[in-house]
């Protein structure tokens, strides 16, 4: 059984088609890609996903539940964390406080809540930053701690939203690295978006491509890349034609 | 029990300020006992008042972010219930204050449901308007004496504990600095409470809470039910001790806006925040005001410097005076 369905999914703002028809399952020990242009529609399927937008059509299921009309936090409760692409880290907590406030999802103890807290932050390499404030720290650090707040939340499957944009091809090798061990010592799940494709490549199992809102492509990572449709989208439609002509001669 | 080990948890904040607190919380102890005029003990009492509403309407506005201008409300609805069950089923102020609180407590449920489905400056203006209509009602409801408001009859006695009637105001201060001390024990322990955390994740950034599992809309209307509670008691506590409630008075917008001012002065989201604007605030209002009143042609100048107040901390440092202290010892730990 799938760990999350996605079921013909739709998504209007108006008259703009962010999300058509979308389907995919994603199984248990995933990790699966989603990739294409700005603005393909990778943001508002993780929105509709998370329970953060309705559906226009379709529906989603999650550990064999419906979820389709549960509300944001109930379906994180259910063990399906997100992380934003746009993240307005501010003010009021330290990076420790922060964490703890996923941790706080599974428990109402202070001191249990600051334990695993503690924990998650050890487990991303940034044990050192706990009494910082947010605004302190650079942007692979705060990525880091959003990871370490949705870690703390003992999800079963994560979302993370372009995790890798804004960050230098070193500090995008030392978060490969963190995905990976998220994945394979706490067994969660993943699914992630990225327009930049390297790092999705790097990581996916499995990869879809959506392009206008729609799915094109999906398969391993090698043969979705030689998929003319997806080189297209990707890179418009004179680089196919000379992909073809290279090939001819 | 955790939440009460919470409440007792000093460990996080720096020496110096609990040494200020310390000295603080001696001189009040003593003031009664110090040389004072009856003017500057009158003005003790409003502190600890405006302290104990401030440290209430800091729990919502200041930790959630949630800036709530209809405070007013709620000191009405303790005073009145207190006056009321005193007058006409002769029904001691202890009794009548927990009942006052729940009567209280449950109006903030039923309005803070579907106020806090609005945000920024929808919420403000909509906590003004039911604070208003509530004051509105009481000035034309005769059972509570309309707009003539109510006198509380002297029960003799002195000093007479049951209904809270004393020749001495010191009798008076030392009830509210009981109530001082339990308040600020419970912002503490609100402060390490996961409902703490998560208001404080809320203020931050709503979505993000929501995708920790916080349900913002229901995490909210609690915050404001407890804030409720202080700003209740001591709604009370003002009815038996001014021995006169008017609407004009206790229901006021003023009133309100002055409650909202002593957190957002001295610091909201902080817990002496509220503490030290009042010790700025309410002996500006009492010397000031008495001395400005007495100045033909400028009674509500005063008003008028509290509005400037508030523009420049908004402007300067919305974080308020204790902003002020956290920036300058950030710049000496580097
Ligand atoms: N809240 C919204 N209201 C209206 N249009 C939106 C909204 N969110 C996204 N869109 C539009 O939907 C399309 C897909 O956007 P998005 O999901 O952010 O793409 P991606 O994440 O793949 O870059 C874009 O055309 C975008 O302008
Ligand atoms: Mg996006």
């Amino acid at each position: 059984m799938a760990l999350l369905a996605v079921n013909q999914v739709s998504k209007h703002f108006g008259g703009l088609v962010a999300n058509h028809e979308v389907s995919f399952d994603l199984y248990e020990g995933d990790v699966l890609g989603l990739i294409g242009p700005n603005g393909a529609g990778k943001t508002t399927l993780f929105n509709c996903i998370a329970g953060f937008y309705p559906l226009t059509h379709g529906s989603v299921t999650f550990g064999g539940k419906d979820i389709t009309n549960l509300k944001d936090f109930q379906i994180a409760r259910l063990g399906l964390a997100r992380t934003f692409q746009i993240f307005q880290a501010s003010g009021d907590l330290t990076v420790a406080e922060n964490v703890m406030v996923g941790s706080f999802m599974r428990t109402r103890s202070r001191s249990l809540a600051r334990k695993s807290a503690e924990g998650c932050l050890d487990f991303l390499g940034i044990a050192d930053t706990g009494g910082a404030m947010m605004t302190e720290l650079p942007v692979a650090a705060q990525k880091r701690v959003a990871l370490a707040t949705a870690l703390a939340s003992d999800p079963k499957l994560m979302l993370l939203d372009e995790v890798g944009a804004g960050l230098n091809p070193s500090e995008i090798e030392g978060l490969i690295e963190i995905l990976k061990r998220i994945h394979s010592e706490r067994s969660i799940s993943l699914l992630l978006t990225e327009h930049v494709l390297e790092m999705v490549m790097a990581m996916s199992h499995r990869v879809i491509v959506l392009e206008s809102g729609k799915k094109i492509a999906e398969g391993e990572p090698a043969e979705v890349v030689k998929d003319p449709e997806v080189v297209k989208a990707y890179l418009g439609d004179h680089f196919v034609k000379r992909r073809e002509e290279d090939g001819d001669a | 029990m955790e939440a009460v080990k919470n409440a007792f948890d000093f460990a996080d904040m720096p020496k110096s300020e609990l040494t200020i607190a310390g000295l603080g919380m001696a001189f009040l102890l003593l003031f009664p006992v110090l040389p004072h005029s009856s003017f500057a003990m009158a003005t003790m009492i409003q502190f600890l008042m405006f302290s104990l509403y401030g440290m209430g309407w800091n729990l919502i506005g200041g930790y959630g972010g949630q800036v709530d201008l209809g405070k007013a409300q709620y000191v009405g609805i303790g005073a009145y219930t207190t006056a009321v069950m005193m007058i006409r089923w002769d029904v001691p102020f202890w009794i009548s204050t927990p009942i006052g609180l729940a009567l209280a407590v449950g109006w903030s449920f039923i309005i803070g449901y579907p106020l806090f489905r609005l945000k920024g400056h929808y919420f403000a203006i909509a906590t003004i308007a039911t604070s208003l209509v509530l004051k509105d009602l009481f000035e034309v409801w005769d059972f509570v004496g309309g707009a003539r408001g109510l006198e509380l009859p002297l029960k003799g006695d002195f000093p007479n504990w049951l209904y809270l009637q004393f020749r001495e105001d010191y009798y008076y201060f030392y009830i509210l600095l009981g109530l001082f001390v339990l308040g600020l024990l419970v912002v503490n322990g609100f402060r390490h409470s996961r409902l703490g955390y998560q208001l404080r994740a809320i203020k931050d950034n709503e979505d993000v809470a929501k995708s920790l599992g916080i349900d913002a809309h229901w995490s909210k209307i609690k915050a404001y039910a407890l804030a409720t509670a202080y700003v209740a008691v001591v709604g009370s506590f003002h009815a038996c001790y001014n021995f006169n409630i008017e609407p004009e008075d206790i229901m006021s917008l003023d009133l309100s806006v002055l409650i909202a001012m002593m957190a957002m002065l001295g610091g909201a989201g902080s817990m002496w925040g509220p503490i030290i604007g009042a010790s700025i605030l309410v002996p500006m209002k009492s010397y000031l005001g008495d001395w400005l009143g007495g100045q033909a042609g400028l009674a509500g100048l005063d008003l008028l410097l509290y509005g400037g107040i508030i523009m420049f901390i908004a402007a300067a440092q919305p974080r308020g005076v204790y902003g002020i202290v956290e920036a300058v010892r950030a710049r000496r730990r580097k």
